[in-house]
């Protein structure tokens, strides 16, 4: 290749990019930046029975967890959420014209819902579940939006978010979407019964839970291979929430009824991230739904529960004494000698899920952090479990915790001290 | 039926007990109750809660801690060094009491109780608290929420929490070396 020929050649690659650059950046321009500012706040004229319908969905799609911040005005957003690019703050969504979204149409409201975008055209990150959403009706979103639409205006200011570039420049989530914006989420079980219909859109799209218990991948992006599996987002891992992962630690559709609906199970009682799940959402659903959650997350075909473990023989006892002691020295005053717990007041440790969970993280975060008191509806509560941080040395609190799994949790003792020590704060 | 048993030996007030079988499981109030008859140590709630029954846990390190005694196993006291309610007061060679602990004094003074049931959990609580600031000692000005800090998690259902909090200030902003002057 001569010179000239190269030169020609660098010279038509050079005049291709540029041109794909500007109808890249004209296609911008008209469909992403000329997004609305200004405008007349929206007035909603939308029926007693639409409202409740929407207030109905809001609280199944759990918008509080996030638009409310703790001790903040309900959806006047501000709750920080610290993900491993930056702080992102929940928004303002009261319909206050200048700092929540008053002039935001149904259609604006449906298309950040549905696509991520926000009025002004910019992208949303995906810590608002639009991935999840996107599964919304229009006639739900509309619905959603006339419930929000009516509630008292807050004057509370969005905060900026805080991201690292270049997760900062928002056009970046262009490219995201296409690579990780599903239309349909994948199913959790096998069925279609006109129950599981109604718990798929219940669980994939309105109560979002993959957006917690699925693993994400290396750019935040939810790994629908392994859907539903569990992952540590935070400190506290949501567990696997496939019917083989509920059914080996004796979840049964009932106990997951009682669970959502009232946050207390045989299985244990909803701690950390779930218990505002339970008190925001889940506890408003209908029966009917609520069923038809426990049907979608088992399948039509519910696969058995595991029993629960029988009452541990001698020998795991004297395989795990020193796991064992501890459990008397500080366990045991709550939880029982025969870790049956106290009805109404302490959990319940013979097959609590928590020990019955492959992965132990779970256990060991709730022993070394211990557990803050929390009320439950109908006036249930659960007292404070202590840390114990102080009190047990690594291998401690690994033979405790092997001790744990063994006598009740029917898994296995092959908690490290060193597992122990690195989540220790 | 017979009780499993475990071997307990533990040391209340610099006087070592046992070894002894104590049933596998009983809570460390009840070995004091019924099998060393230190009566002292208030059951109250039988959860952890209202702290009425903690003793003084000293460790190896020369730190002293609050443990409830309700739900605390005799097992985790096997070894170890601890006080109570007992033991606070100074007694002679015969064991006779011959003077209250400052914190002690400062509650009769004060009258910071009524019924007097959570008074040994508040007075234990109290003496762990100056224990600590005679390590750390804390700004004058921080003396106040330093106090509430120690002593939140104790219940008292007679209404004695400012009396006895006022008491405990004033044991600290006494006592020489509590406190420092500056941030």
């Amino acid at each position: 290749m001569t010179v000239r020929r190269a030169g020609r050649w660098a010279f038509i690659i050079t005049a291709v990019v540029l041109v794909a650059g500007l109808v890249t950046a004209a296609f911008a321009m008209r469909n992403l930046l000329s997004g609305k500012s200004g405008g007349a706040a929206q007035i909603v004229n939308a029926s007693p029975e639409v409202v409740a319908r929407g207030k109905y969905l809001a609280e199944a799609a759990d918008c509080a967890a996030c638009h409310t911040a703790p001790n903040g005005a309900p959806f006047a957003g501000g709750l920080p959420m610290a993900t491993g690019f930056g702080t992102i703050y929940a928004t303002n969504i009261t319909p206050d014209p200048d700092d929540g979204i008053g002039r935001w149409s149904a259609e604006d409201f449906w298309r950040a819902l549905h696509d991520g975008v926000r009025r002004d055209g910019r992208q949303l990150y995906p810590a608002m579940p639009y991935t999840s959403y996107r599964g919304i009706t229009r006639a739900d979103a509309d619905a959603i939006y006339a419930y929000v639409m009516q509630l008292r205006p807050m004057k509370v200011a969005n905060r900026k978010t805080e991201l690292n570039f270049p997760f900062s420049v928002r056009l970046g989530m262009l490219g995201w979407n296409l690579l990780f914006l599903h239309d349909s989420l994948p199913a959790a079980s096998a069925g279609s019964s006109p129950a599981w219909q109604r718990g798929r859109y219940l669980v994939n799209v309105l109560g979002h839970c993959g957006e917690c218990h699925t693993p994400r991948g290396l750019v935040g992006n939810m790994e629908l291979s392994h859907a539903l599996t569990g992952f540590a987002l935070g400190r506290v891992a949501a567990p696997d929430i496939t019917p083989a992962g509920l059914a080996s630690r004796g979840w049964t559709a009932a106990a997951l009824r009682n669970f959502l609906g009232s946050g207390l199970a045989r299985q244990g009682s909803a701690f950390s991230d779930m218990h505002p799940v339970i008190m925001l959402s889940t506890r408003n659903l209908t029966a009917e739904d609520l069923s038809s959650v426990a049907t979608y997350l088992l399948g039509d075909s519910p696969p058995p529960g595991a029993p629960l473990p029988a009452i541990p023989p001698p020998e795991i006892a004297a395989a795990n004494d020193a796991g064992r002691i501890s459990y008397l020295a500080l366990c045991a005053g709550c939880h029982g000698l025969e870790g049956n717990g106290v009805p109404n007041t302490v959990v319940a440790m013979r097959g609590n899920s928590t020990l019955r969970l492959a992965d132990p993280r779970n256990l060991i975060v709730a022993m070394l952090d211990g557990i803050g008191a929390e009320n439950f509806p109908h006036r249930q509560s659960m007292q404070a479990m202590p840390g114990f941080s102080d009190k047990l040395s690594d291998g401690e609190a690994a033979a405790l915790a092997n001790y744990l799994r063994a006598a009740w949790g029917g898994q296995k003792g092959d908690v490290t001290p060193a597992a122990v020590r690195a989540l220790r704060r | 039926m017979s009780l499993a048993t475990r071997p307990l030996t533990v040391t209340v007030k610099g006087r070592r007990h046992g070894p002894m079988d104590v049933p596998e499981g009983m809570m460390m109030i009840d070995v004091l109750h019924e099998v060393l008859d230190l009566t002292g140590s208030r059951l109250g709630c039988g959860q952890g809660m209202c702290h009425a029954c903690v003793v003084i846990w000293d460790r190896d390190d020369h730190t002293s801690e609050e443990v409830p005694a309700c739900i605390t196993g005799a097992a985790f006291f096997d070894g170890k060094r601890i006080r109570t309610i007992e033991g606070i007061a100074e007694r002679n060679d015969k064991g006779e009491i011959v003077a209250l602990s400052p914190v002690q004094q400062a509650f009769l003074d004060q009258f910071s109780f009524q019924c007097g049931y959570c008074t040994p959990g508040f007075v234990n609580a109290a003496t762990v608290l100056i224990e600590r600031l005679r390590r750390a000692p804390v700004p004058r000005g921080q003396v106040e929420a330093t106090v509430a800090a120690a002593l939140e998690k104790h219940i008292c259902r007679c209404t004695g929490y400012v009396r006895y909090y006022q008491a405990v200030r004033d044991v600290i902003l006494a006592t020489p070396g509590l406190t420092r002057d500056t941030a």
